[in-house]
């Protein structure tokens, strides 16, 4: 019936058109609800969107030597990383990778897992990949969808010297330096930072400030391409850094020490420059750069000879007989007669019912000071002792700079131990020590504790009659620009007074110890120039005497100073003297 | 000669209003539709192919124009049949379980689900107009409401919920329209409001109160109050049981509605990302082709059901505005041709295109703002889609044609 009547009433039209009304105003006041009140905040999280700042890493600072040889520089490491999303929609990639890395599927698995900061963010799967397997996998990439490699800078050893546990080593920032180090540095996530040694303590010189270029990323997090209009923040490159250290005599020192345990310091006592600087057994920074396996690292940690550990400053040792100098200063200073005090030495010094032997059994006869120092004797130094106070000697031991921070320029030092009367009293209780530990003070054992370094800045300020430069590692602080950023003083900071006569007497005791006839340390020797020292052997509790020379050169071309340390190296004179004795000739031997 | 005349006739009666408003919206969905294959790198051809889709159906707008009115109401039935047959289609081929929406001519496919709504409308109307009834008892919804749920079935299966929800809806106002009484409206609303209430012990209690007070004040039978209520609280009480029946993905379109943060990948994904198009787009919007939400492929669907996305974002509220008025332009035109029409068969012809039309045009654009659940309906000549927009097309020429001058003199 196609004329049948509309019979629809007119209330029935009009609640139809009320309801329209009614949806498109309820429609209307979402949309300007959404698009005008609250635009301001859907345009940021739409910017948010699709602007990544994408860090660009600043390159770390190179460490040259003081000739400007390069010890360390930045060569480029390949991460592999993968996008989780994107993998899995695409596991046949896995399969590629797994092929070309030659590892197994589960295992990248594992990495993923491991390693996964999101779906769209990559997760790290290898790193330090060498570079014909990157080609490799430039080669496959239309097989390798949501496989990822990226360059980041990497310490490079280029120098063949070691000098391990001066560099120190870096290693990516973690959780609470990030928040220690953040207040005042542009530290970010995933940025290496300087671990130990001079990479630690001058790591806010070396590291620089990371840039930022903007990309627009889609929903997927891929790359689309640069924001054209948001100017990239050019990384600002670490400073370098000049080192003190001369390469050759480094070199020629490692060779020395080989496969000893021990240490050595040799630096410049017109400066404070150290030269050299080894500590043995040592590791290999290539390995800890980066990343190490867990396996390697417990190794190192548990190696029993403990390759770790920095002994030149962190390694504390009774100094044994080259601390005898200090008391044979005082007497030369304080007691009236010094010069010409004799005792017999009959091998032993007997205090109330307890001996105190002197290492020549047989005993040195009778001695007077400047015999008592080139034949290191002990028992002259016990009986010099009872006229000195401990508080005296300890004070002056502090003045040459022991048992406190050198402040040499790598963390960690330790700042040994200097015995006074209130450490005395502490340890022992009032009253209840004795002369009897006066008379290992004396002669650098009990109590006392010192480390290379320390032992090297004493050789040095005997060497300039008191005066103390601060030993140091780095030089110059240079900008990438060539801008000097800071200059280490080389102006001597403190003198131990003395009058020049007894200077002279040490330095001619102390000549004799390697010239005289009766001299300990004989093998230190050179021909044409002269070399001034102490031996040492220090009793160890724990096993053999450690083996100790310290000395210096008043020659023009070669203002140095050292110590040298052979752990469980039997006698002074005997080890570590010809040690000194072969770096010195080869220094010489290169310069003719 | 007669032909000549009626030809002649129709086009002085033709109604410009419906042919305008759908050139204007299917120009908007093209403009959106040109601005996403504009920026990226392979070319999708969906410009293309939705360019030729609106061409045809302009032709196929004049040429339902041009029907007459006589010949639609004879092949009502027939049209609505064939329109079952090409439902049923889908099914029988179904391969391993899954039932496809498409049936593939080619190397195109169509969906007989969107011509169905044309079909179900025009036999509904010839229905209506065929028995001129008041529609006073409830028996008389009987037919109507078989015609009805049998294409809703059979999309269900597909499974399409959005479709067969328009379905129903058209079936609502339809009755509405055909002058059910207002009890009846209500008590036949009832079931679905207490699925809904269910959900929640308070609304449904509240709800329950509710349908108590109204019955007790109706004067119907005793026992059929009775009845009536005790469907509501079964309905109410296997709602648990249909919803575990639904698709899991279904449940978390609807679940997604409540929490758009539940499933940030997925509906809740797409409806967050499509807040964030809208709001950034602001007053005005980036500018053509400048939408970052829309170009870095933040929003999937972005050229179907969610395309105003990109209108927001580029054209800002002003183009959403332009874009809402122009729908609403056009379903109040519909509704009051349908209530000015002269016979009943074009009246409800027109009403229940405009109920397609509100369905779809409300539905999609509350959807993409959160404010209804994801339930993947395309918003009429705007979204991409050949079979919807030749629907659509299709509906405002038949729209046109019922609402020639002539008749409408009420």
């Amino acid at each position: 019936m196609l004329q049948g009547k509309n019979i629809v009433e007119g209330w029935r039209s009009y609640l139809v058109q009320g309801l329209l009304l009614l949806l498109f105003l309820i429609l209307i006041g979402r949309y300007y609800y959404l698009m005008i009140v609250f635009h301001e905040k859907y345009a940021e999280k739409a910017t948010a969107n699709h602007i990544r700042a994408i860090p660009v890493l600043a390159s770390r600072g190179v460490i040259y030597d003081r000739d400007g040889n390069i010890i360390v520089d930045n060569a480029p490491s390949y991460t592999i990383s993968v996008i989780p999303v994107e993998i899995k929609n695409k596991p046949e990639s896995l399969d590629r990778l797994s092929e070309i890395m030659q590892v197994s599927v589960k295992e990248i698995n594992r990495r993923i897992v491991k390693n996964r900061r999101g779906s769209f963010a990559p997760a790290k799967v290898f790193s330090r990949v060498p570079f014909p397997k990157i080609s490799l996998l430039q080669e496959h990439r239309l097989e390798l969808a949501g496989v990822t490699y990226s360059i980041e800078p990497i310490r490079n050893y280029v120098s063949d010297i070691d000098l391990s546990h001066a560099l120190g080593y870096t290693r990516e920032i973690n959780r609470d330096d990030l928040e220690r180090f953040s207040k005042d540095l542009d530290y970010q996530p995933g940025d290496q930072v300087g671990w130990k040694g001079i990479e630690k303590y001058y790591d806010s010189e070396l590291h620089g400030q990371r840039g930022f270029r903007y990309i627009e990323v889609n929903a997927l997090g891929q790359e689309i391409g640069e924001i054209v209009d948001r100017r990239p923040i050019n990384p600002v490159p670490g400073h370098d850094l000049i080192l003190s250290i001369d390469s050759f005599i480094q070199s020629i020192t490692e060779k020395a020490l080989a496969d000893s345990s021990g240490s050595v310091v040799i630096l410049n006592h017109e400066t404070g420059e150290i030269l050299a600087y080894a500590s043995r057994p040592s590791y290999d920074l290539e390995m800890l750069s980066g990343r190490i396996s867990s396996k390697d690292w417990n190794a190192l940690r548990k190696n029993p000879r403990n390759p770790l550990f920095d002994r030149g400053v962190q390694g504390l040792y009774p100094a044994g007989s080259t601390l005898k100098p200090l008391a044979a200063l005082y007497s030369l200073e304080n007691l009236s007669n010094a010069r010409d005090r004799t005792y017999t030495c009959r091998g032993s010094y007997r205090l109330g019912n307890r001996s105190f032997g002197c290492w020549k059994k047989a005993g040195h006869g009778k001695v007077d000071l400047h015999e008592a120092i080139q034949q290191s004797c002990n028992v002259y130094f016990f009986n010099l002792i009872q006229d000195i106070g401990l508080e005296d000697w300890a004070h002056l031991a502090r003045e040459f700079g022991f048992g406190q921070l050198t402040g040499i320029d790598i963390p960690g030092e330790n700042k040994g131990l200097v015995p006074d009367t209130k450490y005395m009293n502490r340890k022992y209780g009032e009253k209840k020590w004795t002369k009897g530990n006066l008379l290992n003070i004396v002669v650098g054992q009990g109590d006392v504790l010192v480390t290379p370094l320390q032992l090297a800045q004493f050789a040095g300020m005997l060497a300039q009659r008191g005066f103390q430069y601060q030993p140091h590692f780095v030089n110059k602080i240079v900008s990438k620009s060539g801008e000097i950023i800071r200059v280490n003083s080389k102006q001597a900071e403190k003198r131990v007074i003395a009058s020049d006569e007894s200077w002279a007497f040490m330095h001619k005791a102390m000549w004799a110890v390697v010239n005289g006839p009766h001299g300990t340390a004989k093998a230190a020797r050179q021909k044409d120039w002269e070399i001034y020292g102490k031996t040492g052997t220090a009793q160890n509790p724990h096993g053999e005497d450690h083996a100790w020379f310290i000395g210096f050169s008043l020659d023009e071309r070669y203002p140095f100073a050292w110590a040298v340390l052979l752990e469980n190296g039997g006698g002074g004179g005997g080890k570590a003297a010809p040690l000194i004795g072969r770096i010195l000739r080869s220094i010489a031997r290169k310069d003719l | 000669m007669i032909i000549r005349k009626y030809l002649f006739d129709r086009l002085r009666e033709f109604d410009w209003g419906y042919l305008g408003l759908a050139i204007l919206l299917s120009s908007s969905g093209l403009l959106a539709i040109y601005s996403i294959e504009v920026q990226q790198d392979s070319s999708s051809g969906y410009f293309l192919r939705q360019s030729i889709w609106s061409v045809l159906g302009l032709v196929l707008f004049f040429g339902v124009y041009f029907l007459p009115r006589k010949v639609i109401h004879n092949l009502a039935y027939y049209a609505y049949g064939v329109g079952v047959v090409l439902l049923l289609i889908p099914i029988a081929l179904k391969q391993g379980g899954t039932v496809s929406r498409w049936i593939s001519i080619g190397s195109f496919g169509i969906q007989p689900s969107e011509f169905m709504k044309i079909f179900l409308l025009v036999a509904l109307a010839k229905y209506f107009a065929d028995h001129k009834r008041k529609l006073s008892t409830i028996k008389e919804l009987m037919a109507p409401f078989a015609m009805t749920i049998g294409p809703t079935i059979l999309v269900l299966l597909q499974p399409d919920l959005g479709t067969a929800l328009v379905f129903l809806g058209i079936f609502i106002v339809v009755i509405f329209w055909a002058g059910i009484r207002p009890l009846y409206f209500f008590l036949l609303l009832t079931p679905i409001v207490s699925m809904i209430a269910a959900f929640q012990t308070v609304s449904f209690f509240v709800w329950m109160v509710l349908i108590i007070v109204i019955l007790y004040f109706s004067n119907m039978p005793f026992w059929t109050k009775v009845f009536n209520f005790i469907i509501n609280v079964a309905l109410g009480g296997i709602t648990n049981l249909l919803w575990a029946l639904l698709k899991p993905y279904q449940q978390q379109r609807i679940l997604s509605l409540i929490d758009s943060d539940s499933d940030p990948l997925g509906a809740g994904y797409q409806v967050s990302q499509s807040l964030t198009a809208f709001g950034s787009g602001g007053p005005f919007g980036k500018g053509f082709g400048e939408g970052t939400q829309t170009h870095l492929k933040f929003l999937p669907e972005q050229h179907t059901d969610f395309i105003m996305t990109v209108i927001g974002e580029e054209f800002g509220f002003l183009g959403v505005m332009i874009v809402i008025t122009l729908f609403y332009f056009l379903i109040a035109r519909l509704i009051n041709h349908s209530y000015g029409s002269k016979y009943r068969f074009d009246s409800v012809i027109l009403i229940g295109v405009a109920a397609v039309m509100v369905f779809h045009v409300f539905v999609n654009l509350a959807m993409i703002v959160g404010i209804m659940p994801v339930t993947g309906l395309p918003l009429p000549y705007i979204s991409y889609g050949g079979s919807f927009m030749v629907t659509a097309m299709m509906m405002v020429g038949l729209s046109a044609n019922m609402a020639s001058v002539r008749r409408m003199t009420r």
